[in-house]
């Protein structure tokens, strides 16, 4: 499982999807990965992935906690909510988008439902640094999911909901620099996060905005949503192959749970999930990457968990390599000290 | 339904699994968690801080 916290600011995977070369080379030596949007979704870019699980962050951390399994398929019928407070012209490009990876990617979705209210959408920043935010008119949403589910017979969920234009100046400066918290990111997770839990669905959220003027200054990191008029392309393709969730008996043989989980890789500094302290019971190995800086400064060894430290993200996959071929990484150490002659156990 | 942010200390326990409990109770009684995470540990006071999304039906 690869994990990078939404909303924290990190250093890998806190912009444009910008974690997206890690899980593909995690998913090189991995034989399955598991990871949330956040890390798949760079607007218009993504990647397929055959071996990799995309799995929104309220479902990885039942998945994590044993509640939960995950459920491979082949397809998802994928329904569209719109957010009522989409502008024409932006709500006609979202639905061109929509048509366009039907036509191009083959995509099976659903008619769209525009909720029945403005869904509100307020950003905020917690003491911690951490970004979070709230929607006004959330039964709003839950009733339009309702509605596609019941009468499209869609089993994912994308979401575009309209977000402030004006996210502060300086925020999104930063942002646009590769730099600070994405400032819309603790708002997308609560979407995704309540319909997650509603309906038990693969869901993701991509937020609908007016194009930004050229900033010939812009960030790598940041740069793959500017593109174009919408982040919708990479959530489609995400949603249209993610695994279901399995929340009762009978299981299938091909279920993935908790159990099955040999690793999860985490930024050093943001140890203090759900899905990573729910994962340190189950005998997981715990791998923190140091060099992914967030705002947090919560480590594994803080919250009493055995975590082995690496300084990066390519010394992480060295250690999964090790592990999936039964090699004890200490053996690769210049270093390796003589079993205690004094003390056997 | 309405969504509220919180905070909220808790003393650190001796095991990440009563933690874990801990948290996971703490929260309930202020709604029904959405999201939460661990922003800071104190461990002079043994205290943790949480911050959390509940949502709250009326």
């Amino acid at each position: 499982m690869l994990i990078v916290p939404t909303g924290i600011g990190a250093a890998i995977g806190g912009y444009a999807g910008d974690a997206l070369p890690v899980a593909r080379a995690i998913a090189q030596v991995a034989d399955t990965l598991i990871t949330h949007p956040n890390v798949l979704n760079g607007a218009h870019l993504y990647w397929p992935l055959t071996n990799t699980y995309y799995v929104e962050g309220y479902g990885l951390d039942q998945v994590a906690a044993g509640r939960w399994g995950l459920r491979p398929v082949h397809q998802n019928r994928v329904g569209l909510v719109l957010d009522q407070a989409i502008e024409p012209e932006l709500k006609l490009r979202h639905l061109q988008a929509a048509d366009a990876a039907r036509a191009t990617l083959g995509l099976d979705l659903t008619d769209y439902v525009v909720t029945d209210a403005g869904l509100g959408v307020e950003l905020q920043t917690a003491s911690s640094g951490a970004a979070w935010g709230t929607i006004q008119n959330p039964d709003s949403l839950l009733r339009a999911v309702e509605r596609l589910i019941i009468h499209g017979q869609a089993d994912a969920i994308a979401v575009v909901a309209r977000f402030p234009d004006n996210l502060g100046g300086k925020a999104l400066q930063q942002y646009r620099q590769g730099q600070g918290v994405d400032p819309l990111a603790g708002a997308e997770a609560v979407i995704s996060h309540l319909v997650v839990r509603t309906f038990q669905l693969p869901c993701a959220h991509a937020p609908a905005l007016s194009p930004l003027p050229l900033d010939s200054t812009l960030s790598p990191r940041s740069a793959a949503e500017e593109l174009g008029y919408t982040f919708l392309p990479s959530v489609l393709a995400g949603l249209s192959q993610a695994p279901q969730f399995v929340t009762q008996a009978p299981a299938q043989a091909s279920d993935l749970w908790a159990e099955q989980i040999d690793a999860v890789v985490i930024p050093a500094t943001a140890c203090g999930g759900g899905a990573v302290m729910s994962l340190s019971q189950t005998g997981a190995r715990i791998i923190a990457v140091a060099d992914n800086k967030t705002t947090m400064q919560v480590s594994a060894d803080a919250l009493g968990m055995n975590a082995l430290r690496v300084n990066s993200y390519l010394e992480a996959i060295g250690v999964l390599v090790t592990h999936r071929a039964g090699i004890s990484s200490a053996a690769l150490h210049p270093t390796l000290p003589s079993l205690n002659r004094g003390n056997a156990i | 339904m309405s969504i509220h942010f919180i905070a909220a200390e808790i003393d650190l326990k001796a095991s990440t699994g009563e933690l874990l409990q801990e948290i996971e109770a703490a929260l309930q009684r202020r709604g029904e968690p959405l999201r939460w995470a661990v922003v800071s540990v104190d461990k002079l006071r043994r205290k943790v801080l949480i911050e959390a999304v509940v949502t709250v039906t009326e």
